[in-house]
Protein backbone atom coordinates (compact mmCIF):
# COMPACT_ATOMS: atom_id res chain seq x y z
CA UNK A 1 0.00 0.00 0.00
CA UNK A 2 1.46 3.30 -1.06
CA UNK A 3 1.41 6.14 1.41
CA UNK A 4 0.24 9.67 0.87
CA UNK A 5 2.70 12.56 0.88
CA UNK A 6 1.72 13.66 4.37
CA UNK A 7 2.16 10.14 5.77
CA UNK A 8 5.76 10.12 4.61
CA UNK A 9 6.66 13.74 5.20
CA UNK A 10 4.54 14.79 8.20
CA UNK A 11 7.08 13.87 10.86
CA UNK A 12 10.20 14.93 8.94
CA UNK A 13 8.69 18.35 8.20
CA UNK A 14 7.72 18.86 11.82
CA UNK A 15 11.17 17.88 13.07
CA UNK A 16 12.76 20.18 10.48
CA UNK A 17 10.60 23.10 11.61
CA UNK A 18 11.38 22.44 15.28
CA UNK A 19 15.13 22.31 14.58
CA UNK A 20 14.91 25.58 12.63
CA UNK A 21 13.01 27.20 15.49
CA UNK A 22 15.57 25.89 17.99
CA UNK A 23 18.54 27.16 15.99
CA UNK A 24 17.02 30.64 15.66
CA UNK A 25 15.49 31.01 19.14
CA UNK A 26 18.83 30.99 20.97
CA UNK A 27 20.25 33.44 18.45
CA UNK A 28 17.41 35.94 18.79
CA UNK A 29 16.86 35.95 22.54
CA UNK A 30 17.97 34.80 25.95
CA UNK A 31 16.18 33.41 29.01
CA UNK A 32 12.94 31.76 27.93
CA UNK A 33 14.16 31.73 24.31
CA UNK A 34 17.08 29.54 25.33
CA UNK A 35 14.70 27.08 26.99
CA UNK A 36 12.55 27.08 23.87
CA UNK A 37 15.67 26.42 21.80
CA UNK A 38 16.84 23.51 23.97
CA UNK A 39 13.40 21.88 24.00
CA UNK A 40 12.82 22.11 20.27
CA UNK A 41 16.36 20.97 19.42
CA UNK A 42 16.07 18.02 21.82
CA UNK A 43 12.79 16.84 20.29
CA UNK A 44 14.24 15.16 17.15
CA UNK A 45 16.73 13.33 19.40
CA UNK A 46 13.89 12.13 21.65
CA UNK A 47 12.00 10.89 18.58
CA UNK A 48 15.06 8.92 17.48
CA UNK A 49 15.41 7.50 21.00
CA UNK A 50 11.73 6.54 21.08
CA UNK A 51 11.81 4.54 17.83
CA UNK A 52 15.15 2.99 18.72
CA UNK A 53 13.71 1.64 21.98
CA UNK A 54 10.44 0.65 20.36
CA UNK A 55 12.21 -1.54 17.81
CA UNK A 56 14.04 -3.32 20.64
CA UNK A 57 10.92 -3.97 22.68
CA UNK A 58 8.97 -5.31 19.71
CA UNK A 59 11.49 -8.14 19.48
CA UNK B 1 15.29 13.66 -12.58
CA UNK B 2 15.03 9.91 -12.17
CA UNK B 3 15.47 8.17 -8.83
CA UNK B 4 18.50 6.39 -10.27
CA UNK B 5 20.21 9.72 -10.99
CA UNK B 6 19.48 11.00 -7.49
CA UNK B 7 20.83 7.74 -6.12
CA UNK B 8 24.04 8.15 -8.10
CA UNK B 9 24.39 11.75 -6.83
CA UNK B 10 23.82 10.58 -3.27
CA UNK B 11 26.30 7.74 -3.63
CA UNK B 12 29.14 9.71 -5.20
CA UNK B 13 28.90 12.90 -3.16
CA UNK B 14 28.78 10.79 0.01
CA UNK B 15 31.64 8.53 -1.01
CA UNK B 16 33.93 11.47 -1.71
CA UNK B 17 33.19 13.38 1.49
CA UNK B 18 32.50 10.62 4.08
CA UNK B 19 36.09 10.08 5.24
CA UNK B 20 36.64 13.82 5.71
CA UNK B 21 33.24 14.34 7.31
CA UNK B 22 34.01 11.58 9.80
CA UNK B 23 37.28 13.33 10.63
CA UNK B 24 35.41 16.64 11.02
CA UNK B 25 32.75 15.10 13.27
CA UNK B 26 35.34 13.45 15.50
CA UNK B 27 37.66 16.45 15.81
CA UNK B 28 34.66 18.78 16.14
CA UNK B 29 33.35 16.92 19.18
CA UNK B 30 35.96 18.19 21.70
CA UNK B 31 36.00 21.59 19.99
CA UNK B 32 32.34 22.14 20.94
CA UNK B 33 33.51 22.22 24.56
CA UNK B 34 36.77 24.11 24.05
CA UNK B 35 35.83 26.84 26.53
CA UNK B 36 35.01 24.32 29.26
CA UNK B 37 38.15 22.29 28.54
CA UNK B 38 40.33 25.41 28.64
CA UNK B 39 38.84 26.34 32.00
CA UNK B 40 39.55 22.87 33.39
CA UNK B 41 43.19 23.19 32.45
CA UNK B 42 43.31 26.36 34.52
CA UNK B 43 43.31 29.93 33.24
CA UNK B 44 44.63 32.73 35.38
CA UNK B 45 41.81 34.98 36.60
CA UNK B 46 41.96 38.60 37.61
CA UNK B 47 41.97 38.97 41.42
CA UNK B 48 38.78 40.00 43.18
CA UNK B 49 38.63 43.75 43.80
CA UNK B 50 35.91 46.18 44.84
CA UNK B 51 32.97 46.10 42.42
CA UNK B 52 33.42 49.59 40.99
CA UNK B 53 37.19 49.64 40.65
CA UNK B 54 37.83 51.85 37.60
CA UNK B 55 39.75 50.53 34.62
CA UNK B 56 43.29 51.61 33.92
CA UNK B 57 44.10 53.54 30.78
CA UNK B 58 44.42 51.12 27.87
CA UNK B 59 47.68 52.87 27.01
CA UNK B 60 49.05 51.61 30.34
CA UNK B 61 47.73 48.11 29.59
CA UNK B 62 49.43 48.15 26.17
CA UNK B 63 52.63 49.42 27.76
CA UNK B 64 52.61 46.60 30.31
CA UNK B 65 52.24 44.03 27.54
CA UNK B 66 55.07 45.62 25.53
CA UNK B 67 57.34 45.50 28.60
CA UNK B 68 56.46 41.83 29.01
CA UNK B 69 57.43 41.00 25.42
CA UNK B 70 59.75 43.80 24.28
CA UNK B 71 60.70 41.94 21.10
CA UNK B 72 57.08 41.78 19.91
CA UNK B 73 54.44 44.13 18.51
CA UNK B 74 50.79 44.25 19.58
CA UNK B 75 48.40 43.19 16.84
CA UNK B 76 45.11 42.92 18.69
CA UNK B 77 43.56 43.56 22.05
CA UNK B 78 40.31 41.90 23.03
CA UNK B 79 37.96 41.40 25.93
CA UNK B 80 35.75 38.46 26.92
CA UNK B 81 33.92 39.87 29.90
CA UNK B 82 31.84 36.71 30.55
CA UNK B 83 34.70 34.26 30.28
CA UNK B 84 37.58 36.36 31.59
CA UNK B 85 36.16 39.23 33.65
CA UNK B 86 38.45 42.27 34.05
CA UNK B 87 41.12 40.79 31.80
CA UNK B 88 42.51 42.40 28.67
CA UNK B 89 43.89 39.82 26.26
CA UNK B 90 46.75 41.23 24.24
CA UNK B 91 47.74 39.31 21.13
CA UNK B 92 51.39 39.89 20.20
CA UNK B 93 53.74 38.61 17.50
CA UNK B 94 57.23 39.14 16.08
CA UNK B 95 55.81 41.33 13.32
CA UNK B 96 52.46 42.61 12.08
CA UNK B 97 52.37 40.10 9.21
CA UNK B 98 53.52 37.02 11.16
CA UNK B 99 51.35 33.91 10.83
CA UNK B 100 48.38 33.80 13.24
CA UNK B 101 49.91 30.56 14.56
CA UNK B 102 52.89 32.51 15.87
CA UNK B 103 50.85 34.74 18.18
CA UNK B 104 51.43 35.01 21.90
CA UNK B 105 48.74 36.11 24.29
CA UNK B 106 49.55 38.30 27.30
CA UNK B 107 46.82 38.60 29.93
CA UNK B 108 46.71 41.98 31.65
CA UNK B 109 44.46 43.06 34.52
CA UNK B 110 42.21 45.73 32.98
CA UNK B 111 42.01 47.68 36.28
CA UNK B 112 45.63 47.67 37.45
CA UNK B 113 47.47 47.23 34.10
CA UNK B 114 49.51 44.46 35.78
CA UNK B 115 50.49 41.44 33.68
CA UNK B 116 48.65 38.37 35.00
CA UNK B 117 49.99 35.63 32.79
CA UNK B 118 51.71 34.83 29.54
CA UNK B 119 50.56 31.30 28.70
CA UNK B 120 52.71 29.47 26.14
CA UNK B 121 50.89 28.85 22.85
CA UNK B 122 48.71 25.74 23.08
CA UNK B 123 50.33 22.91 21.14
CA UNK B 124 48.58 19.97 22.77
CA UNK B 125 45.51 17.87 22.02
CA UNK B 126 43.08 20.73 21.46
CA UNK B 127 45.48 22.46 19.07
CA UNK B 128 45.78 19.31 16.96
CA UNK B 129 41.99 18.88 16.93
CA UNK B 130 41.53 22.51 15.90
CA UNK B 131 44.12 22.41 13.13
CA UNK B 132 42.80 19.12 11.73
CA UNK B 133 39.28 20.52 11.81
CA UNK B 134 40.15 23.84 10.17
CA UNK B 135 42.71 22.97 7.49
CA UNK B 136 44.35 19.58 8.26
CA UNK B 137 47.67 21.46 8.74
CA UNK B 138 47.55 22.41 5.05
CA UNK B 139 46.86 26.15 5.27
CA UNK B 140 44.43 27.90 2.96
CA UNK B 141 44.30 25.09 0.35
CA UNK B 142 43.40 22.61 3.11
CA UNK B 143 40.73 24.96 4.39
CA UNK B 144 39.14 25.46 0.98
CA UNK B 145 39.32 21.72 0.32
CA UNK B 146 37.32 21.05 3.49
CA UNK B 147 34.89 23.74 2.30
CA UNK B 148 34.30 21.72 -0.87
CA UNK B 149 33.78 18.61 1.27
CA UNK B 150 31.15 20.54 3.25
CA UNK B 151 29.45 21.47 0.00
CA UNK B 152 29.42 17.82 -1.16
CA UNK B 153 27.98 16.87 2.24
CA UNK B 154 25.14 19.35 1.67
CA UNK B 155 24.45 17.89 -1.79
CA UNK B 156 24.48 14.40 -0.24
CA UNK B 157 21.89 15.51 2.33
CA UNK B 158 19.62 17.09 -0.30
CA UNK B 159 19.81 14.03 -2.58
CA UNK B 160 19.18 11.90 0.52
CA UNK B 161 15.97 13.86 1.18
CA UNK B 162 14.79 13.14 -2.38
CA UNK B 163 15.55 9.42 -1.96
CA UNK B 164 13.75 9.23 1.38
CA UNK B 165 10.38 9.34 -0.39
CA UNK B 166 10.63 6.18 -2.55
CA UNK B 167 12.31 4.28 0.30
CA UNK B 168 9.53 5.11 2.74
CA UNK B 169 6.59 4.49 0.40
CA UNK B 170 5.65 1.29 2.20
CA UNK B 171 7.06 1.97 5.64
CA UNK B 172 5.80 3.86 8.67
CA UNK B 173 7.91 6.73 9.97
CA UNK B 174 10.54 5.42 12.37
CA UNK B 175 10.10 1.75 11.43
CA UNK B 176 13.34 -0.13 12.11
CA UNK B 177 13.20 -3.62 10.63
CA UNK B 178 15.43 -5.38 13.12
CA UNK B 179 14.13 -8.89 12.54
CA UNK B 180 15.04 -8.80 8.82
CA UNK B 181 18.53 -8.71 7.27
CA UNK B 182 21.17 -6.51 8.86
CA UNK B 183 21.28 -4.43 5.68
CA UNK B 184 17.59 -3.46 6.00
CA UNK B 185 18.02 -2.62 9.68
CA UNK B 186 20.90 -0.27 8.94
CA UNK B 187 19.07 1.22 5.98
CA UNK B 188 16.18 2.08 8.30
CA UNK B 189 18.53 3.52 10.93
CA UNK B 190 20.30 5.58 8.25
CA UNK B 191 16.97 6.93 6.98
CA UNK B 192 15.47 7.73 10.39
CA UNK B 193 18.57 9.38 11.87
CA UNK B 194 19.32 11.21 8.64
CA UNK B 195 15.84 12.63 8.13
CA UNK B 196 15.39 13.60 11.80
CA UNK B 197 18.61 15.64 11.93
CA UNK B 198 18.78 16.97 8.38
CA UNK B 199 18.25 20.65 9.16
CA UNK B 200 20.98 20.67 11.77
CA UNK B 201 23.39 18.78 9.50
CA UNK B 202 22.64 21.11 6.58
CA UNK B 203 23.08 24.25 8.70
CA UNK B 204 26.34 23.07 10.27
CA UNK B 205 27.59 21.85 6.88
CA UNK B 206 26.80 25.04 4.99
CA UNK B 207 28.00 27.40 7.75
CA UNK B 208 31.18 25.30 7.96
CA UNK B 209 31.75 25.85 4.25
CA UNK B 210 31.11 29.59 4.68
CA UNK B 211 33.67 29.65 7.53
CA UNK B 212 36.30 28.12 5.24
CA UNK B 213 35.92 31.25 3.11
CA UNK B 214 36.78 33.57 6.02
CA UNK B 215 40.16 34.62 4.63
CA UNK B 216 38.62 35.28 1.23
CA UNK B 217 35.76 37.27 2.78
CA UNK B 218 38.18 39.38 4.84
CA UNK B 219 40.36 40.05 1.78
CA UNK B 220 37.28 41.18 -0.18
CA UNK B 221 36.22 43.44 2.71
CA UNK B 222 39.69 44.98 2.89
CA UNK B 223 39.66 45.70 -0.84
CA UNK B 224 36.09 47.00 -0.74
CA UNK B 225 34.73 48.79 2.35
CA UNK B 226 38.03 49.13 4.19
CA UNK B 227 39.84 50.55 1.13
CA UNK B 228 36.96 52.99 0.68
CA UNK B 229 37.16 54.22 4.29
CA UNK B 230 40.92 54.73 4.29
CA UNK B 231 41.08 56.23 0.78
CA UNK B 232 42.01 59.72 2.14
CA UNK B 233 45.20 58.21 3.62
CA UNK B 234 46.34 56.63 0.37
CA UNK B 235 50.03 57.24 -0.32
CA UNK B 236 50.74 58.81 3.08
CA UNK B 237 53.72 57.39 4.98
CA UNK B 238 52.72 55.35 8.05
CA UNK B 239 52.85 57.37 11.27
CA UNK B 240 56.03 57.08 13.33
CA UNK B 241 54.44 58.11 16.61
CA UNK B 242 51.03 56.86 17.70
CA UNK B 243 48.51 58.85 19.71
CA UNK B 244 46.55 57.61 22.70
CA UNK B 245 44.82 54.24 22.46
CA UNK B 246 42.52 55.16 25.32
CA UNK B 247 41.38 58.35 23.54
CA UNK B 248 40.84 56.34 20.34
CA UNK B 249 38.62 53.88 22.22
CA UNK B 250 36.68 56.77 23.78
CA UNK B 251 36.11 58.25 20.32
CA UNK B 252 34.78 54.90 19.08
CA UNK B 253 32.44 54.60 22.08
CA UNK B 254 31.07 58.09 21.42
CA UNK B 255 30.60 57.27 17.73
CA UNK B 256 28.64 54.07 18.41
CA UNK B 257 27.12 54.73 21.85
CA UNK B 258 24.69 51.77 21.92
CA UNK B 259 27.44 49.16 21.50
CA UNK B 260 30.53 48.18 23.47
CA UNK B 261 34.12 47.43 22.53
CA UNK B 262 34.85 43.86 21.43
CA UNK B 263 38.37 44.16 20.09
CA UNK B 264 40.90 46.63 18.79
CA UNK B 265 43.07 46.00 15.74
CA UNK B 266 46.33 47.94 15.97
CA UNK B 267 47.75 50.04 13.10
CA UNK B 268 49.25 47.83 10.38
CA UNK B 269 47.51 44.64 11.53
CA UNK B 270 45.21 42.48 9.46
CA UNK B 271 41.93 44.20 10.35
CA UNK B 272 43.22 47.75 10.26
CA UNK B 273 45.24 50.20 8.16
CA UNK B 274 48.74 51.51 8.95
CA UNK B 275 47.10 54.77 10.04
CA UNK B 276 44.28 53.54 12.27
CA UNK B 277 43.20 51.81 15.38
CA UNK B 278 40.15 49.87 14.23
CA UNK B 279 37.82 49.47 17.17
CA UNK B 280 35.27 46.71 16.62
CA UNK B 281 32.03 47.31 18.48
CA UNK B 282 29.43 44.69 19.36
CA UNK B 283 25.80 44.80 20.50
CA UNK B 284 24.17 43.31 23.57
CA UNK B 285 21.86 40.59 22.25
CA UNK B 286 23.09 37.14 21.14
CA UNK B 287 22.50 38.26 17.54
CA UNK B 288 23.98 41.78 17.64
CA UNK B 289 26.95 40.66 19.75
CA UNK B 290 28.04 38.70 16.66
CA UNK B 291 27.52 41.52 14.18
CA UNK B 292 30.65 43.59 14.75
CA UNK B 293 30.79 47.20 13.62
CA UNK B 294 34.21 48.72 12.92
CA UNK B 295 35.14 52.29 13.83
CA UNK B 296 38.32 53.53 12.20
CA UNK B 297 40.12 55.95 14.49
CA UNK B 298 43.10 57.97 13.26
CA UNK B 299 45.94 56.56 15.36
CA UNK B 300 47.79 59.89 15.58
CA UNK B 301 44.93 62.25 16.45
CA UNK B 302 42.45 59.78 18.02
CA UNK B 303 39.68 61.29 15.89
CA UNK B 304 37.08 59.38 13.91
CA UNK B 305 37.81 58.62 10.26
CA UNK B 306 34.76 56.47 9.50
CA UNK B 307 32.41 53.85 10.92
CA UNK B 308 30.13 51.74 8.77
CA UNK B 309 27.93 48.74 9.11
CA UNK B 310 29.60 45.59 7.77
CA UNK B 311 28.58 44.58 4.25
CA UNK B 312 26.25 41.58 3.81
CA UNK B 313 29.03 39.09 3.07
CA UNK B 314 30.89 39.85 6.30
CA UNK B 315 27.60 39.67 8.23
CA UNK B 316 26.94 36.27 6.66
CA UNK B 317 30.37 35.09 7.81
CA UNK B 318 29.90 36.50 11.31
CA UNK B 319 26.51 34.79 11.71
CA UNK B 320 27.85 31.52 10.29
CA UNK B 321 30.24 31.25 13.21
CA UNK B 322 27.77 30.68 16.06
CA UNK B 323 25.54 28.49 13.87
CA UNK B 324 28.55 26.26 13.17
CA UNK B 325 30.08 26.28 16.67
CA UNK B 326 26.83 25.95 18.67
CA UNK B 327 28.27 28.31 21.27
CA UNK B 328 25.34 30.71 21.55
CA UNK B 329 22.89 28.90 23.80
CA UNK B 330 24.74 27.87 26.93
CA UNK B 331 25.95 24.41 27.92
CA UNK B 332 22.63 22.63 27.05
CA UNK B 333 22.95 23.74 23.42
CA UNK B 334 26.53 22.48 23.35
CA UNK B 335 25.40 19.10 24.68
CA UNK B 336 22.71 18.96 21.99
CA UNK B 337 25.36 19.86 19.43
CA UNK B 338 27.49 16.95 20.65
CA UNK B 339 24.57 14.48 20.49
CA UNK B 340 23.61 15.63 16.99
CA UNK B 341 27.27 15.26 16.02
CA UNK B 342 27.22 11.65 17.26
CA UNK B 343 24.00 10.98 15.33
CA UNK B 344 25.71 12.31 12.20
CA UNK B 345 28.60 9.92 12.77
CA UNK B 346 26.10 7.01 12.86
CA UNK B 347 24.50 8.29 9.62
CA UNK B 348 27.92 8.47 7.94
CA UNK B 349 29.06 5.04 9.11
CA UNK B 350 25.75 3.34 8.28
CA UNK B 351 25.83 4.95 4.83
CA UNK B 352 29.31 3.55 4.26
CA UNK B 353 28.19 0.13 5.50
CA UNK B 354 25.19 0.14 3.13
CA UNK B 355 27.43 0.97 0.18
CA UNK B 356 29.82 -1.88 1.02
CA UNK B 357 26.91 -4.31 1.45
CA UNK B 358 25.38 -3.21 -1.84
CA UNK B 359 28.70 -3.72 -3.60
CA UNK B 360 28.97 -7.21 -2.14
CA UNK B 361 25.41 -7.81 -3.27
CA UNK B 362 26.20 -6.62 -6.81
CA UNK B 363 29.41 -8.65 -6.77
CA UNK B 364 27.48 -11.73 -5.72
CA UNK B 365 24.94 -11.24 -8.49
CA UNK B 366 27.66 -10.91 -11.11
CA UNK B 367 29.28 -14.13 -9.84
CA UNK B 368 25.90 -15.88 -10.05
CA UNK B 369 25.34 -14.61 -13.57
CA UNK B 370 28.81 -15.76 -14.57
CA UNK B 371 28.10 -19.25 -13.22
CA UNK B 372 24.80 -19.33 -15.04
CA UNK B 373 26.44 -18.17 -18.22
CA UNK B 374 29.18 -20.77 -17.91
CA UNK B 375 26.63 -23.50 -17.24
CA UNK B 376 24.61 -22.44 -20.26
CA UNK B 377 27.69 -22.39 -22.43
CA UNK B 378 28.54 -25.91 -21.24
CA UNK B 379 24.99 -27.05 -21.99
CA UNK B 380 25.21 -25.60 -25.46
CA UNK B 381 28.42 -27.48 -26.12
CA UNK B 382 26.89 -30.82 -25.26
Amino acid sequence: MNKRFIDIWGWPIMLALLTTLGLLAALLGTGVWHWLSWASMAFPLLVIGYYWRKSHIKK
Amino acid sequence: MSIRKWYLIHKWTSLVCTAFLLMLCITGLPLIFHEEIEHLSGVVEAPVMAENTPNASMDAVAEAARKQRPQDVIRFMFWQQDEHPNVTLVSMAKSMDASPDDSNIVLVDTRTAKVLDEPPPERGFMYVMLKLHIDMFAGLPGMLFLGVMGLLFSVAIISGIVLYHPFMRRLDFGALRREKQARLKWLDIHNLLGVATLVWALVVGITGTINTLSQVVIAVWQGDQMADMIAPYKGLPPPTRLGSLQDSIETAKKTVPDMHVSFVAFPGSMFSSPHHYTVFMKGNTPLTSRLLRPALIDAQTATLTDSREMPWYVKTLLLSQPLHFGDYGGLPLKLLWALLDLVTIVVLVSGLYLWIKRRQHTGQRITDLEHKHAAMAKGALR
